[in-house]
C-alpha cells in the first residue's frame, strides 16, 4: 500500500499547479479547470487523511465535495455561456464590470 | 374673591349655556370656510348668503343672545364666581420630591364676575354690529369678491377667541384664547396679503405682540410655580394668596409685572405700540374689531383680572410700585399717541392713535385703582371701599364707553372711506387701471439707455451674465442695481418681469426687451402730462375729504357723537368715565407724589384729545369739499347705517349708564351694581351732583379744569384752524348747526397760521411717529442682523463643518477602498489565496 504521505504530497503538488493555473491563465474555462484541480487536490488530501487515521469521515467528505464540484461546474459553465452572450468573449481580462 | 368673607354663588340655567357663547362662533369658523370653498363664485352663495356673512351673522346673533341671557342673570346680582361647567381636557401628574404623585386636571370652566360681564357684553355686542357693518362694507367692494368667506371665517374665529378669553376660568385658557386672537389678528390685518404693506403690517402686529406674549408666558409660569395652578379659583383664593404673600410677595409682584408686559403688547402701549397704526392695513371692519371690540381690550382685561392680588389684605403695599408703573406707562402713551394724532392725515390713523391714547387712559385709571386697592384698608373701612370701587369702575366704564364710541367711529370712518372710494371710482374709472401700466423702472431704464447711448443689444449682453441668450429675474435685478435705477425687493421685481416677459416663460430675450423699451419710450414722449395724473388717489386721506356733513348726515352724526364721547364732552359717554379716571389719578397723586406724572399726563391728554378729535371731524365733515371726489359722495347703505345708528344711542346714553351705577362697576361681587341712590333717576341726580358740584374743593376745581382743557381749549384750537362753513346751498341736519356756526365764529375771529409749527422739527418727528419704528428697525438690524450673521457663520463653520468633515473623510476613504475592487477575477483569487495564507499563518501561530 502506498504511504499516505506520498498521496498527500501529490495532492499538494496538484493544488499548487491548480493555483498557478488560476492565477496565470486568461481563459475562463481553463481557470475553472484549475479550480477543479484544486478541489480534487483537496479531495485527495481528505482521502489520504482518511486512510492515515483509519476513519471513513474523510471519504464521506470527498463524496460530498465531488457532488458540489459537479454542480459548481454546471453553474460555472452556465455563467460562462451568459458571459459569452454579453461580451462575446470568455477571456477574464475583458470582464471587469465589478470594478470600483 | 378678595372681598370680606364668603361669596354667594348664583345658580343660573343661563350659565349652563355659557360655553356655547364661544363655541357657536368657533363652530361657524369651519362651516363658513368649507362652504365658502365649495360654493365660491356661486350666485346664491354670493347674493343670498353674502359669501358667509349672513351665516356668521346668525351665529353671532345666537351668541349675543346667550350672552345677554347670562348677563341679565348675573348683572348686579350677588355672587357669580363659579366653575360652571367642567370638561376635562387632560390630566397630568407631577413629580413631587421624586415620587409621581400629584394629579392635576386641566379642564375648561366658565368664570363669571362683574369684569367678565362687562367685557362679555362689549365683545359680543360689538362683534354682532361689526358683522352687520361688514356685510355692507366687504360685500360691496369688488376687490373682495370671492374671498369674503375667508374674511368671515377669520372674523368669527377672532370673536370666539375674545369671548373665550373673557369667559375662561383660568389664566391658562386666557392665554390660549389670547394667542388665538393674536393669530386671527395676523390673518385679518394681512387680509390683502397681495399688498406688501399689508403683509408687512400683519407680520409687525404679530411679532410685536409676540414680544409681550413671551413675557406673559414667563409671568404665568412664575404664577404657576407660586400657586401650583392657574385656575382663578385657586390663584384668587384668599388663603392661597395669603400663603404666597407670607413666603415671597416679591416673586408675585414680578409675575404680575411680566404679565403686565403681555398686556402692554396686546393693548399697544408704549413701548410696544408700533404695531397698532400699521394694523390699519386690514379692512375697516377688522380695524373696528381690533380697536373696539376685542384685541386691545384683552390687555386691559388681563390687568383688571389681577385685581384680587392687588386687593388682598396680605399683599398690602407690596404691589404699589407695579401699580405706579401701570399708571405711568398709561400716562406716557396717552400724551405720546395724542401728539402723533395731531399730524395724521389718514382718517383711520387718527383713530388708531386715538385708540392708543384712550387705552392709555384706561391703563392709568386701572393703575390708580390698583394702587388704591393695594394701599387702602378697604376691607374694613367702608369709605375706602367706596373709593376703590369708584376708581376701578371709572376705568372699566371708560373701557365700555371707548369700545362703543371707537367701534362706531371706525365703522363711520369705514363708511366715509367706502363712499369716497366709490365716488372716486365713479368719477375716475380709468385711474383704476394704473396697475396695468408699465412700472416706472422701465421708463427709467429706457431713459438710462438713451442717456448713456447704449444699444439695447449691448445692454442685453452686459446683463446676460450666463450668456444664455435669455435674462432671468436675478440677472435683471443685478443690472438695475448696477445702473443705479432701482434696488427692488422680489415682490416688486415680479411685475417688472411680467411687463417685459411677453411670451410668459419667465425669461426675457432681446426682442422682448427691445419692443418693451421702445414702447415705453414712445409712451413717455407722447404724454408727459399723463404722469401727474396717476399718483394714487388716497381714499383714506382727510386731505381729500371735507364738507361731507351734508352728504352723509347719519355718518357725520355718528362721528360727531363718537368724537364728543371720546373727548369727554359733558353728559355723554366718555365724559363720565374720563372725569372719573382723571379725578382718581389726582386722588392718588395727593397720596403718592410719583403719581403726579400720570396725573398731569391724563389732564394734558384730555386737551389733546379734544384737539385731535375735533380736527378729525372738522377736516372730514366741515368746510367745502377739498376734491371733486368729496363733492360727489353719497350716503351709505343700510347695512352700514344700522350699527352706526344703534351705537350713536349707546354713546348718547352715557348718562343713563352712569345713573345705573356703571361708574362704580365693582371688581368684587359684594357690591351690587345698581347704586343705592334711589333707582335710575336718583342715580343720575347723584352722579350729576357728584361730578359738577363735588363737596371737596379740590375735585370741584379739577372737574372744571379738565373740562376746560378737554371741551374748550382743545376743540377751540381745532375750530380756529380747520373746517369752515359748508358750501352754499348744502343742507344739513339741524344738530350740525351749532357746531358749524361755532366753527365759523371761532375760525373767523381767531384764525391763525400754524404752518410754522407744521415745518418745525417737532412736527416732522411726530409725522415720523417719533422715530420709534425707525429706531426699532435699526436696533433689529444692528442686533438681530448682526447676530444672524454670526449665527450663520457658526452654522456654516461649526455645525455644517462637522457634518461636512465626516462626509468628506468617508468619501476619501471610500475612494481609496474602491481601488481594491478591480473587477478582475484573478485579483480576487489572489486575495482569497493571500487571505488563506494569512489564516494559516494565524492558526499556525496559535497552535504552535
Amino acid at each position: 500500500m502506498i504511504d499516505p504521505a506520498w498521496v498527500s504530497g501529490l495532492s499538494a503538488l496538484l493544488f499548487v499547479i491548480g493555483l498557478a493555473g488560476a492565477f496565470t491563465r486568461k481563459n475562463a474555462i481553463i481557470v475553472l479547470m484549475c479550480i477543479e484541480l484544486m478541489l480534487n487536490a483537496a479531495n485527495m488530501q481528505f482521502a489520504a487523511a482518511a486512510v492515515h487515521h483509519g476513519d471513513t469521515t474523510g471519504w464521506v467528505y470527498t463524496i460530498f465535495a465531488i457532488a458540489i464540484a459537479a454542480s459548481e461546474v454546471a453553474i460555472g459553465l452556465a455563467i460562462f455561456l451568459a458571459m459569452y452572450g454579453q461580451h462575446e468573449s470568455i477571456t477574464l481580462d475583458d470582464v471587469n464590470v465589478l470594478r470600483n | 374673591m378678595a372681598g370680606s368673607g364668603s361669596s354667594e354663588i348664583v345658580h343660573s340655567t343661563a350659565a349652563l349655556y355659557a360655553p356655547y357663547i364661544l363655541l357657536l362662533p368657533m363652530v361657524a369658523f369651519p362651516i363658513i370656510l368649507f362652504l365658502g370653498k365649495m360654493f365660491n363664485g356661486n350666485k346664491m352663495w354670493k347674493e343670498n348668503l353674502k359669501e358667509g356673512g349672513l351665516i356668521a351673522l346668525g351665529f353671532m346673533a345666537a351668541s349675543l343672545g346667550l350672552s345677554i341671557w347670562l348677563i341679565s342673570d348675573f348683572i348686579g346680582a350677588y355672587g357669580g364666581v363659579e366653575k360652571l361647567s367642567d370638561w376635562t381636557w387632560f390630566t397630568s401628574s407631577m413629580w413631587n420630591s421624586g415620587v409621581l404623585t400629584t394629579e392635576i386636571t386641566f379642564g375648561f370652566g366658565v368664570h363669571i364676575d362683574h369684569i367678565t360681564v362687562m367685557l362679555l357684553f362689549v365683545a359680543s355686542f360689538l362683534c354682532l354690529l361689526i358683522n352687520i357693518f361688514a356685510v355692507g362694507y366687504m360685500n360691496t367692494d369688488p376687490i373682495n369678491d370671492n374671498r369674503n368667506h375667508r374674511f368671515y371665517a377669520e372674523f368669527v374665529l377672532f370673536c370666539s377667541g375674545m369671548l373665550g378669553m373673557v369667559l375662561a376660568d383660568s389664566f391658562l385658557w386666557l392665554f390660549i384664547f389670547w394667542e388665538l386672537m393674536g393669530l386671527c389678528s395676523y390673518l385679518l390685518i394681512g387680509f390683502y396679503y397681495e399688498r406688501p404693506s399689508a403683509a408687512y403690517a400683519a407680520k409687525k402686529a404679530f411679532l410685536t405682540t409676540r414680544v409681550g406674549d413671551v413675557f406673559l408666558m414667563v409671568g404665568l409660569a412664575v404664577l404657576w410655580d407660586l400657586f401650583g395652578s392657574l385656575d382663578y379659583a385657586v390663584v384668587f383664593n384668599e388663603y392661597n394668596i395669603d400663603k404666597v404673600a407670607a413666603s415671597n410677595p416679591g416673586t408675585l409682584a414680578w409675575a404680575l409685572g411680566l404679565m403686565f408686559i403681555g398686556a402692554v403688547g396686546k393693548s399697544a402701549q408704549f413701548p410696544l405700540h408700533v404695531w397698532l397704526p400699521d394694523a390699519m392695513e386690514g379692512p375697516t371692519p377688522v380695524s373696528a374689531l381690533i380697536h373696539a371690540a376685542t384685541m386691545v381690550n384683552a390687555g386691559l382685561y388681563l390687568v383688571a383680572r389681577m385685581f384680587p392680588f392687588f386687593g388682598a389684605e396680605s399683599m398690602h403695599g407690596e404691589l404699589a410700585d407695579l401699580a405706579f408703573i401701570i399708571a405711568a406707562i398709561g400716562g406716557t402713551t396717552a400724551v405720546m399717541a395724542a401728539a402723533i394724532a395731531f399730524v395724521q392725515h389718514d382718517l383711520k390713523k387718527v383713530l388708531a392713535y386715538s385708540t392708543m391714547s384712550q387705552l392709555a387712559y384706561i391703563f392709568t385709571g386701572l393703575g390708580a385703582a390698583l394702587y388704591l386697592a393695594n394701599t387702602l384698608d378697604w376691607h374694613h373701612d367702608y369709605k375706602a371701599h367706596g373709593i376703590v370701587i369708584v376708581a376701578f369702575g371709572a376705568a372699566l366704564f371708560h373701557l365700555f364707553n371707548h369700545a362703543m364710541a371707537k367701534g362706531m367711529l371706525f365703522m363711520a370712518s369705514g363708511a366715509v372711506i367706502h363712499e369716497v372710494h366709490h365716488a372716486h371710482h365713479h368719477l375716475h374709472p380709468h385711474d383704476d387701471h394704473h396697475h396695468d401700466e408699465d412700472p416706472k423702472e422701465l421708463l427709467m431704464l429706457a431713459n438710462y439707455l438713451a442717456d448713456t447711448g447704449q444699444s439695447v443689444f449691448g445692454f442685453f449682453n452686459s446683463i446676460d451674465l450666463d450668456q444664455s441668450g435669455e435674462v432671468d429675474t436675478y440677472e435683471f435685478q443685478k443690472a438695475l442695481k448696477q445702473a443705479d435705477i432701482a434696488d427692488l425687493p422680489p415682490w416688486e421685481m415680479q411685475p417688472l418681469m411680467k411687463a417685459l416677459d411677453m411670451d410668459g416663460n419667465g425669461k426675457i430675450n432681446v426682442p422682448e426687451l427691445e419692443l418693451t423699451l421702445g414702447r415705453v419710450h414712445l409712451a413717455s414722449l407722447a404724454g408727459d402730462d399723463h404722469h401727474d395724473h396717476h399718483d394714487e388717489f388716497d381714499a383714506q386721506s382727510m386731505e381729500n375729504m371735507g364738507g361731507l356733513a351734508s352728504k352723509m348726515p347719519l355718518t357725520a352724526t355718528a362721528m360727531l357723537v363718537g368724537s364728543l364721547s371720546i373727548m369727554g364732552f359733558p353728559l355723554i359717554g366718555g365724559f363720565w368715565s374720563k372725569e372719573g379716571i382723571i379725578a382718581n389719578t389726582w386722588r392718588v397723586a395727593l397720596e403718592d407724589p410719583r403719581f403726579f406724572y400720570p396725573a398731569f399726563c391724563v389732564l394734558l391728554g384730555a386737551g389733546m384729545t379734544g384737539f385731535y378729535m375735533s380736527r378729525m371731524w372738522l377736516k372730514t365733515f366741515a368746510g367745502s369739499p377739498k376734491t371733486d371726489v368729496a363733492a360727489h359722495v353719497h350716503p351709505t347703505n343700510t347695512w352700514i347705517k344700522t350699527p352706526l345708528f344703534i351705537l350713536t344711542f349707546f354713546s348718547l346714553a352715557g348718562i343713563l349708564f352712569a345713573g345705573m351705577g356703571f361708574t362704580h362697576w365693582a371688581p368684587d361681587i359684594e357690591y351690587g351694581l345698581m347704586s343705592d341712590h334711589g333707582g335710575l333717576l336718583g342715580g343720575i341726580l347723584y352722579e350729576l351732583d357728584h361730578v359738577f358740584a363735588n363737596e371737596k374743593t379740590f375735585f370741584f376745581v379739577l372737574t372744571y379744569v379738565a373740562l376746560f382743557f378737554g371741551a374748550i381749549v382743545g376743540p377751540g384750537l381745532a375750530l380756529s384752524l380747520y373746517g369752515g362753513k359748508l358750501d352754499e346751498g348744502e343742507t344739513y341736519k339741524p344738530w350740525f348747526g351749532p357746531v358749524l356756526a361755532l366753527n365759523q365764529a371761532v375760525k373767523g375771529r381767531y384764525h391763525w397760521d400754524n404752518s410754522a409749527f407744521g415745518k418745525s422739527g417737532f412736527a416732522t418727528a411726530l409725522e415720523n411717529r417719533l422715530y420709534f419704528d425707525h429706531y426699532y428697525d435699526m436696533a433689529m438690524l444692528k442686533i438681530v442682523a448682526a447676530f444672524s450673521v454670526k449665527a450663520a457663520e457658526a452654522d456654516s463653520s461649526v455645525i455644517d463643518g462637522t457634518v461636512k468633515t465626516v462626509e468628506r473623510t468617508s468619501q476619501q476613504l471610500s475612494t481609496k477602498l474602491r481601488a481594491l475592487t478591480t473587477g478582475s477575477a484573478r485579483d480576487y483569487i489572489l486575495m482569497a489565496a493571500l487571505g488563506t495564507l494569512v489564516l494559516f499563518g494565524l492558526i499556525w501561530g496559535v497552535v504552535a
